[in-house]
C-alpha cells in the first residue's frame, strides 16, 4: 500500500476529483493548505495598504492506495492538476505498513 | 444529568466486591421481567400510546424495580433502611424517563458512619441495576453535606430541584426536603439563578442561538426539551413567580409543545438503541411518515413536519427566552444597592413615542399606540439604526396588537423607502429577526414564508433556508466590530458599501427559490425578487441591482474556488461579470455573509483569503484599467435604445456623440435615466457653458458638473466645494472624445448651510458656476476656510503616501494618494497637479473614515508623466500634504 499526497492548485481541485472518481477511488482527505514552493508569493496593494501574498492557497490531497492503483491515480492526478505554469503543485508517495478498519478492524488493503 | 459521585464513592464501586448473596429475587428473574415490560412500553408507543404515557410507565417500572432491587439488597446484607435513602434526581425525578436515559440516583446518607455501613449493599445494588438495564448514575452525599452548596457542581443542585423520595429511610429524605435544601437554596438562590443563567446562555451559545438547525437535537439544542426545563428551573428558583405572567394559553402550548417533542425524544431513543437525541434526515422522513406527535389525519412530508417540529420549538424557545432576559440576580454589595436605588431604572427619553430604551432594549411605552403600524416600524428602524435589541415584552406588544384582527390598524402599508432605511442602517439584523419572529417580515415580504422553517437536505448546510437567510444579514452587522481575524479585511468594505439597502434586500431573497417548485433555486429567487420589486415599487435601477446580486450571488464562491485567481485572466474576466466597484463590494461582502452561514466553520481562514485576494485583484482591475476600456458608442446598441426612449427628442447620433469616448465606468455607474439627464444638460451646454445639478443624496449631496475640459477645472471645483465648507467624500472626473468634462462630487455639507438654509443652495451654484466661469476669484472663497480648517487635528492619522504607476495604463501615468482626510485636501493636491501642467484624465476619489484613497490618471501633453516630472510631482505633493 503506498500513501499519496497530492499539493495541488484549488481550481484544479473539482477536476482531480471528477476524474479520481471516474477511476474508482472514493476515499480521501483533503485539506485547505497554505504554502509555497518555487512559486513564490507577491505583493498587492490596497488602499495604501500592502498585502504580501507569501503563502499561496493550495489544496492537499491524502490518499492510501492499493499498490495496482498507484500508477493509475498518479496519471489522473498529473493529467488534471497540470496546468504547465509554476505553481501546480507536486505528488509524494510513501510506503504504509498497515491499515486498519476502526468499524470491523479489518486490516490490510480490505481496510481502504 | 451529569451527577459526580464523590471520590469515596467511586472507589467503591471500583472494588471487587463478592457476589450478592442470597438475593430474594433472582437475577435470571429480575433482568427478563423488565426487559419484557421495556418491550410492552415499546409496543404501547408504536402502537399509538402517548410519549407522555409511555415515560410514565417507564418510570414506573425503574421506581418498581429499583424499589425490589433495594430490599433485596437490605435483605441480603441484613440491614435496615434507616439513615439510607435512595432519591430521584433530574428528570427520572420528574418522572420523565426517556427509553434510554440514565437513572440520576442520589443515595443520601444520615452520617459518614452509615456511608461506611451501606457501601457493599450500594455497590451490589448498582450493578444488579446495571445487569438489567437501567443506566444508573449515582452520587452520594451525608445530608450535612447537602447543606453546602458546591459551586463547581451547579448541575447537581439543578438535579435536586427535581427530588423524589424513591425509597428507604422516609424520615431522612423528609429532612432533606423540608428542612435542610429549602435553607440552603435560599441562602443561595441568586448564585444558583446567576449559574443557571451562565448555564443556559453557553447551551444556547453551543448551537449557534437557533432553533433552526437541518438536524436539531430535540434534548439540548434552542427550543429542544432541555428549554422548558430551563424555565421551569428559572421559575421554580426565581422569588418572584407571577412576574412574566405567563397565561394558561401559553401554558397549553407550552406543553403541546412538551408532548410533540418528547414523542420525538421517545422515538429516537427506540429507533437509535441508545441515548441519542438527534433528529436525523432519515429519521424526519421515518417521523413524518408516521405523523409523529401528529393527531390529525393529515398526510405530511419530511419538510411540511419538521415545520411543526420549529413552531413547537419555537414556543419552548421563547418561554426560556421570556425567563433568560429577567435580570439575573448576582448578590450586591451594600454600596451597589445604594448606588442602584440612587440611580432607580436607566430608561432613556422618550420624545413623545410610545416607545424607548431600558435597560439597553426596547419596550413599549404605550401598547394601544402600536396600532399605528408606523410606530412598530419606526421602532424597529430604530433598533436596526442603534443596534439596540427589542425586548421580549416589546415582541409581545406587538403579538397582541398582530393576533387581535378587531383593533383598528392603521398605516399599514410599508413603502420601499421605510423598508430602506432599515435594511441600510448599521444593524438590519436587530430589526429584521424579531419582524420574522412575529410575522411581521413575511407580512411585508411574503415571498420569504417560502422559505419559513424549510428544511433542504445539503451535506455542508446546518440551519433551516430562512434562518441562514438572516444569519447572512448577521454575520454583515457583526463586521461593525470584527469578532475575528476572518472578518478584519472585510469591516471597511461593510463600512463604506453602497446602497447597503439593496445589499440587504438581496439577501433576503438569495435562496427563496429553494422552497419554490422550480429546477434552480436561483431562477426561482429571481421570480420572487420580481414580485416584491412590484409590489413595494423598487426602481428599474435597484430591481437591476438586485437581480444582479441573486443572480450572481455564487458566482465570486466558484470563481475563487475553481479559478485561478492569480492569472489576470481569471481577474479581468470576472471583472467584466461584476462590472465595477460598487456592485463588486456588495457581491464580495454577501459571497462573505453567505459562506459564513453555511455553519460556523465553513468560512475558514483560507477560504476568507482567498475571496479577499480575489476582491482586491478585481478592485485594482477596475482602478488600473479606466482610461484603458472606453466607450464605443455605435456598439452599445441596446444602451443606446434604452437612454433613447427615456430621452425626450433624442437621437442616437447625438446620444453616441456624448458617450464616445467615455471611461467604460461612466457607464458602469450611471443608469439608462442618469445618462439620459446628463445629455439634456449636455444640449444646453450651447447656451449657459457650465452645467450643474445638485440633489441631496442620504444625508449628503450629489453635484454633476458638465462643460467643456480646461485647465485646472478639477482643482477649481474641489476649490469651491471646500470654500463653502463641504467635504467631498467621493469623486469622479470622466471626459468624453470630444472634451466634455463629466465631473460628480459626492459630498457631505459639514456645517449643514444647505441644509438648514435653503436659499443659500441657489448662491452656492452662482458661485460654483461663477468660478468656474472665471467671473469670481476663488482665493477669497477659500481664505476664511482655509485657517479653521487647519486648526482642527485630525482624529486619526494616516501616514501620506504616494504611489506612481506606469504599467496599467497604455496612455497615462497612475497616481495613488492614500493620505488623512481634511476639508480642501482635494483641492491641494489639484492645485498642484494644475501648478505642475499635469492633466487629469480620469480620477476617482474615495474616503474611508478619515483616509482618502484617490487615483489619478495624469497625462502631460498626451503622454505619460516622465520620471524627471514625477519626481517633480512628488516632491510638489510632499511639500504641500505634509
Amino acid at each position: 500500500m503506498m500513501k499519496l499526497e497530492a499539493i495541488i492548485q484549488p481550481s484544479r481541485f473539482e477536476s482531480v476529483k471528477d476524474a479520481l472518481r471516474e477511476a474508482g477511488i472514493e476515499g480521501m482527505t483533503v485539506t485547505e493548505v497554505r504554502g509555497h514552493g518555487r512559486q513564490k508569493g507577491h505583493t498587492e496593494v490596497y488602499r495604501g495598504r500592502e498585502y504580501t501574498v507569501d503563502l499561496l492557497p493550495k489544496i492537499k490531497l491524502e490518499m492510501v492506495l492499493p499498490d495496482k492503483l498507484v500508477n493509475t491515480v498518479v496519471d489522473t492526478i498529473l493529467k488534471t492538476a497540470k496546468t504547465g505554469k509554476i505553481g501546480d503543485g507536486k505528488i509524494f508517495l510513501s510506503r504504509v505498513d498497515e491499515a486498519i478498519r476502526i468499524r470491523n478492524e479489518e486490516r490490510g488493503e480490505n481496510a481502504l | 444529568m451529569t451527577t459526580a459521585a464523590r471520590p469515596g464513592l467511586r472507589l467503591l464501586f471500583g472494588q471487587p466486591v463478592n457476589k450478592m448473596q442470597g438475593s430474594v429475587t433472582p437475577q435470571s428473574v429480575l433482568g427478563p421481567q423488565a426487559d419484557d415490560e421495556r418491550q410492552r412500553i415499546r409496543r404501547e408507543f408504536e402502537a399509538g400510546v402517548s410519549a407522555r404515557q409511555t415515560v410514565l410507565a417507564l418510570c414506573a417500572l425503574a421506581d418498581q424495580k429499583t424499589q425490589q432491587v433495594f430490599e433485596d439488597a437490605l435483605q441480603t446484607h441484613t440491614l435496615s433502611s434507616s439513615g439510607l435513602c435512595l432519591v430521584a434526581l433530574g428528570g427520572y425525578g420528574r418522572r420523565l424517563l426517556f427509553p434510554y436515559s440514565d437513572l440520576d440516583i442520589l443515595f443520601l446518607f444520615g452520617t459518614e458512619k452509615a456511608e461506611q455501613t451501606f457501601r457493599p449493599l450500594i455497590s451490589d445494588f448498582s450493578r444488579t441495576l446495571w445487569d438489567m438495564g437501567f443506566r444508573v448514575s449515582s452520587a452520594g452525599r451525608t445530608i450535612e453535606e447537602c447543606k453546602r452548596i458546591e459551586e463547581d457542581n451547579i448541575e447537581f443542585h439543578l438535579a435536586l430541584l427535581d427530588r423524589r423520595f424513591l425509597a428507604g429511610d422516609t424520615e431522612l429524605f423528609n429532612r432533606l426536603d423540608t428542612r435542610v435544601l429549602p435553607t440552603s437554596e435560599k441562602a443561595a438562590r441568586p448564585f444558583l439563578l446567576a449559574q443557571l443563567h451562565k448555564l443556559t446562555k453557553d447551551r444556547l451559545n453551543r448551537y449557534g442561538n437557533t432553533i433552526f438547525h437541518l438536524e436539531p437535537n430535540v434534548k439540548d439544542a434552542p427550543g429542544g426539551l432541555r428549554d422548558y426545563q430551563a424555565a421551569a428551573w428559572l421559575r421554580q428558583i426565581s422569588e418572584n413567580k407571577q412576574s412574566l405572567n405567563i397565561t394558561a394559553a401559553e401554558e397549553d402550548l407550552a406543553s403541546g409543545a412538551v408532548d410533540f417533542l418528547s414523542a420525538i425524544r421517545c422515538f429516537l431513543h427506540y429507533a437509535n438503541g441508545r441515548n441519542d437525541n438527534t433528529l436525523t434526515y432519515e429519521l424526519q422522513a421515518a417521523a413524518a411518515e408516521r405523523s409523529l406527535g401528529v393527531s390529525d389525519a393529515e398526510t405530511r412530508n419530511a419538510a411540511e413536519w419538521m415545520r411543526l417540529y420549529f413552531r413547537h420549538a419555537r414556543t419552548l424557545n421563547r418561554l426560556l427566552l421570556r425567563y433568560l432576559e429577567q435580570k439575573a440576580l448576582v448578590p450586591q454589595t451594600f454600596r451597589q444597592r445604594i448606588f442602584n436605588v440612587a440611580r432607580g431604572p436607566k430608561t432613556e427619553p422618550t420624545n413623545g413615542r410610545p416607545f424607548g430604551v431600558r435597560d439597553g432594549m426596547f419596550e413599549v411605552l404605550n401598547q394601544p399606540a402600536l396600532s399605528d403600524r408606523s410606530q412598530i416600524f419606526s421602532m424597529l428602524t430604530e433598533a436596526a439604526r442603534a443596534g439596540i435589541p427589542l425586548s421580549r415584552q416589546a415582541e409581545r406588544c406587538i403579538a397582541y396588537i398582530m393576533q387581535h384582527p378587531e383593533l383598528t390598524v392603521s398605516n399599514a402599508e410599508v413603502s420601499w423607502s421605510g423598508l430602506r432605511e432599515m435594511l441600510g442602517a448599521d444593524y438590519p439584523g436587530f430589526a429584521l429577526r424579531p419582524m420574522q419572529r412575529l410575522g411581521l417580515l413575511t407580512e411585508i415580504l411574503p415571498e420569504f414564508s417560502r422559505i419559513d422553517s424549510l428544511v433542504v437536505r445539503d451535506f455542508y448546510h446546518r440551519y433551516t433556508v430562512d434562518e441562514h437567510s438572516l444569519r447572512t444579514i448577521e454575520h454583515l452587522q457583526e463586521l461593525a466590530d470584527p469578532p475575528d481575524e476572518r472578518a478584519e479585511h472585510f469591516q471597511p468594505l461593510w463600512r463604506t458599501v453602497d446602497r447597503r439597502d439593496l445589499l440587504i434586500f438581496a439577501l433576503l431573497l438569495h435562496d427563496v427559490g429553494k422552497g419554490m417548485p422550480v429546477e434552480n433555486h436561483v431562477a426561482g429567487s429571481l421570480e420572487a425578487l420580481a414580485s416584491a420589486a412590484e409590489r413595494l415599487k423598487l426602481s428599474e435601477e435597484e430591481v437591476a441591482e438586485v437581480h444582479f446580486l441573486i443572480e450572481r450571488h455564487l458566482d465570486m464562491s466558484a470563481t475563487m474556488q475553481r479559478r485561478d485567481i492569480f492569472d489576470p485572466a481569471t481577474v479581468s474576466g470576472f471583472a467584466a461579470t461584476v462590472g465595477n466597484q460598487e456592485r463588486l463590494q456588495r457581491l464580495c461582502l454577501l459571497t462573505y455573509a453567505d459562506i459564513h452561514a453555511v455553519n460556523p466553520e465553513a468560512l475558514t481562514p483560507w477560504k476568507a483569503d482567498m475571496l479577499w485576494q480575489l476582491f482586491v485583484a478585481t478592485s485594482n482591475h477596475f482602478s488600473r484599467t479606466l482610461d484603458r476600456d472606453r466607450v464605443h458608442a455605435p456598439d452599445e446598441t441596446s444602451l443606446l435604445e434604452q437612454v433613447r426612449i427615456v430621452l425626450e427628442g433624442g437621437t442616437t447620433e447625438e446620444i453616441e456623440r456624448f458617450l464616445e469616448g467615455l471611461p467604460r465606468r461612466y457607464l458602469a455607474v450611471h443608469s439608462a435615466n442618469d445618462i439620459a439627464q446628463h445629455i439634456a444638460m449636455y444640449r444646453k451646454l450651447k447656451t449657459e457653458p457650465v452645467q450643474i445639478e445638485l440633489r441631496p443624496s442620504g444625508r449628503a449631496f450629489s453635484l454633476t458638473l458638465m462643460t467643456a475640459d480646461r485647465p485646472s477645472l478639477f482643482a477649481t471645483i474641489a476649490g469651491v466645494l471646500a470654500g463653502w465648507g463641504m467635504n467631498i467624500i467621493k469623486a469622479d472626473a470622466f471626459a468624453n472624445a470630444a472634451g466634455t468634462v463629466v465631473d460628480t462630487f459626492h459630498f457631505a455639507d459639514l456645517h449643514r448651510t444647505l441644509e438648514l438654509n435653503p436659499t443659500e443652495i441657489d448662491r452656492f451654484r452662482r458661485s460654483l458656476v461663477d468660478v468656474v466661469n472665471g467671473r469670481a476669484p476663488l482665493q477669497p472663497l477659500l481664505q476664511g476656510r482655509d485657517k479653521a480648517s487647519r486648526e482642527r487635528p485630525p482624529k486619526v492619522a494616516i501616514e501620506t503616501k504616494f504611489g506612481f504607476d506606469d504599467n496599467s495604463s497604455e496612455h497615462s501615468t497612475l497616481l495613488e494618494i492614500v493620505a488623512t482626510d481634511r476639508p480642501g485636501l482635494l483641492y491641494d493636491i489639484g492645485s498642484t497637479l494644475a501648478r505642475l501642467w499635469c492633466n487629469i484624465e480620469v480620477a476617482l476619489i474615495d474616503t474611508e473614515g478619515q483616509k482618502v484613497i484617490d487615483v489619478f490618471y495624469l497625462t502631460e501633453q498626451g503622454k505619460k508623466l516622465s520620471p524627471e516630472k514625477q519626481s517633480a510631482l512628488f516632491e510638489a505633493l510632499r511639500t504641500k500634504l505634509g
